[in-house]
């Protein structure tokens, strides 16, 4: 299956949160190898330089690193996977309190229906 | 690449030139037996003989010109489908150049054209070798032979030999029409066949220029009979020219479509 | 090494019309490039140039330095916008022809693809189904080990699942070194495919960009600007 892209932003952004986002979700286990550029772009139905282009961006940042004859690997240091974890996450919770404060409801407001919504799951 | 090129324009007319070919065989086969070898020369009236041959004749060369017109159609269609028809843009992507193509054309072409008049000459053969024709013609030889100036045999074989050569200017000229033809990209077809009633007409008012000019006019053959002169040196005379002829606007036309397949294809 | 694709100022002119003026272009090799532009604003002309089915009327176009000839034809793959093959011929046959005048033929390459395609050999090509027909010569044009895969309209008229056979395909089988150039007008289809894209109006360059610069420029897809900028 082709990967869903969004039409208004770059392609290599997309691929690269795409990857980012199954390495930190535990698709890729620390230490394994990914898949080669050209499997990765057929899988996504992409360029395979724009893959390319995102798998250099991850590497960059340090998530993957690259040994020269035998691939691409994810990293293994356990402590930046928990830290871009934990920062994804507070990504999505602003996320999702700047669209909480877009509808008018004040952080305390929030707080509760979010203590609601938890209770009415558990029962 | 030109002896593969070859190969494919062979191959691609090859069933349908076989079938004609053989049918045509088949044809003059049975005609020798049901029909020509039941003439009787000697006893049958002259009326019932005449009849009889002239319808022979008739079929016969009717289906020689729908044999040669038939090979010829085989090639027209080949040359033009595989180059200037939506094939084209592979005959043309190929990594050959244009002039392959052309010799390529040419040189399958003429092998078809002349492989059809040994076929013709074959069936022809096969009609007048009976025993009875054989034997009705030995009684009229000699004042043939006068008439000719050299055996029949001797005749038939230098017709053939210029009918195998003729073959080639045959080709070159419906390439070059065809050829022409596209350099006008709305009226392919139409203007091929323009350039060919041209050509044609251009080659009727030379020969005939020429004939006149030497003195070779067939109307004028009674003429040289009643000089003395055999048949033959007029139509040796004719022939001797419209090769002369041929050759040049052979020649020519080479040149013209050599320079358009080089220079001028533009496939639409 | 020579760019695989240069054109400069180079014109088609049919009759008064100019299909193609004064058009000064470069191609790099490594990339998959989308040729975009409505119809009539000259993309199948600068295709036929390339392939030397045309001769142009002014200007230069050189495939790998050279003008189009035999030695450009070898490195260059095409896929015409019709079907370009005789019909009668057989499936096997047309292997044989293929691997006859193409050196960089793979014949293992172009029996996979059939095989997977289920395409029996001893069928006429005539005898196949549209569909069919057309995944044949694409892949035909895809076994082969070009530099230049120049594909015209090649998703024009198939279905979804088609089409996304006909990207795997191209992006199964093109190789890194090569460019791919493939012409459209559905550009939504392909766009994530492509590394840049070049936009023909009127029979001129109207914008030569790679696909994430103008997404970044522009904050929309290619589509949605090709749409703009071609608006009627």
């Amino acid at each position: 299956m082709p990967w869903d892209l969004d039409n208004d932003r770059p392609i290599y952004l997309q691929l690269m949160e795409r990857i980012q986002h199954d390495i930190i979700s535990g698709v890729y286990q620390p230490g394994d190898k990914l898949p080669s550029v050209r499997d990765l772009a057929l899988e996504a139905a992409v360029n395979p330089n724009t893959m390319q282009k995102a798998l250099s961006e991850l590497e960059r940042s340090g998530l993957v690193y690259s040994q020269r004859t035998s691939g691409r690997f994810i990293t293994d240091d356990k402590a930046l996977l928990r830290r871009m974890k934990r920062e994804l996450a507070e990504e999505h919770i602003q996320q999702f309190f700047d669209q909480m404060h877009h509808l008018g409801f004040s952080d305390e407001d929030t707080l509760d229906m979010i203590t609601e919504a938890l209770k009415g799951e558990k029962q | 690449m030109l002896g593969k090129l070859i190969k494919y324009d062979l191959k691609a007319s090859a069933k349908l030139f076989i079938l004609l070919h053989a049918l045509f065989l088949a044809a003059c086969i049975f005609c020798r037996m049901l029909f020509i070898n039941r003439l009787d020369f000697i006893h049958s009236s002259e009326q019932s003989l005449v009849t009889a041959i002239a319808i022979i004749t008739s079929l016969m060369i009717f289906l020689i010109v729908a044999l040669n017109l038939g090979s010829w159609l085989l090639i027209t269609f080949r040359f033009y489908r595989n180059l200037f028809s939506r094939e084209g843009y592979l005959s043309w992507t190929l990594p050959v150049s244009g002039l392959q193509h052309l010799w390529s054309k040419i040189i399958s072409g003429y092998m078809y054209m002349a492989l059809s008049t040994v076929v013709i000459g074959a069936g022809v053969l096969i009609l007048v070798s009976g025993r009875n024709v054989v034997e009705a013609y030995s009684t009229i030889e000699p004042e043939v032979t006068e008439e000719l100036g050299m055996s029949i045999s001797s005749f038939a074989v230098s017709l053939f030999l210029y009918s195998i050569f003729a073959c080639i200017s045959t080709v070159i000229m419906t390439y070059f029409c065809i050829t022409v033809g596209q350099l006008f990209p709305g009226h392919r077809i139409l203007c091929a066949l323009a350039a060919y009633f041209i050509t044609n007409l251009v080659v009727q008012f030379l020969s005939l220029f020429l004939a006149f000019a030497f003195g070779y006019s067939p109307g004028y053959s009674s003429a040289f009979i009643s000089d003395g002169k055999p048949i033959a040196e007029s139509i040796w005379g004719t022939i001797t020219l419209s090769t002369f002829l041929m050759i040049i606007l052979s020649i020519l036309q080479y040149i013209i479509t050599h320079i358009i397949i080089k220079k001028k294809v533009n496939l639409l | 090494m020579r760019s695989i694709l240069e054109c400069q100022g180079l014109t088609k002119k049919y009759g008064d019309f100019f299909a193609l003026s004064n058009l000064t272009l470069t191609l790099e090799r490594g990339q998959i490039i989308g040729l975009l532009g409505p119809n009539g604003s000259g993309k199948t002309t600068l295709i036929k140039l390339a392939n030397g089915l045309l001769i142009p009327t002014d200007g230069h176009i050189m495939i790998n330095g050279l003008a189009p000839c035999p030695d450009t034809k070898k490195i260059v793959s095409y896929l015409p916008d019709r079907s370009f093959l005789n019909e009668r011929m057989r499936i096997s046959e047309i292997l044989t022809f293929y691997s006859d005048f193409y050196d960089n033929f793979s014949m293992e390459r172009a029996e996979k693809m059939l095989d997977a395609l289920e395409i029996d050999r001893c069928a006429r090509l005539r005898t196949l189904s549209k569909g069919n027909k057309e995944k044949t010569h694409l892949a035909l044009v895809m076994s082969r080990d070009a530099d230049l895969y120049i594909l015209d309209e090649p998703i024009g008229g198939v279905d979804p699942a088609a089409r996304d056979y006909i990207l795997q395909t191209i992006l199964t089988n093109y190789n890194e070194n090569a460019t791919v150039l493939i012409s459209t007008h559905l550009i939504a289809d392909i766009e994530s495919i492509l590394d840049r894209v070049i936009f023909l109006q009127n029979g001129q360059l109207a914008l030569n960009a790679l696909v994430d610069e103008i997404r970044t420029q522009y904050g929309k897809s290619v589509d949605a600007l090709f749409r703009e900028v071609f608006k009627c």
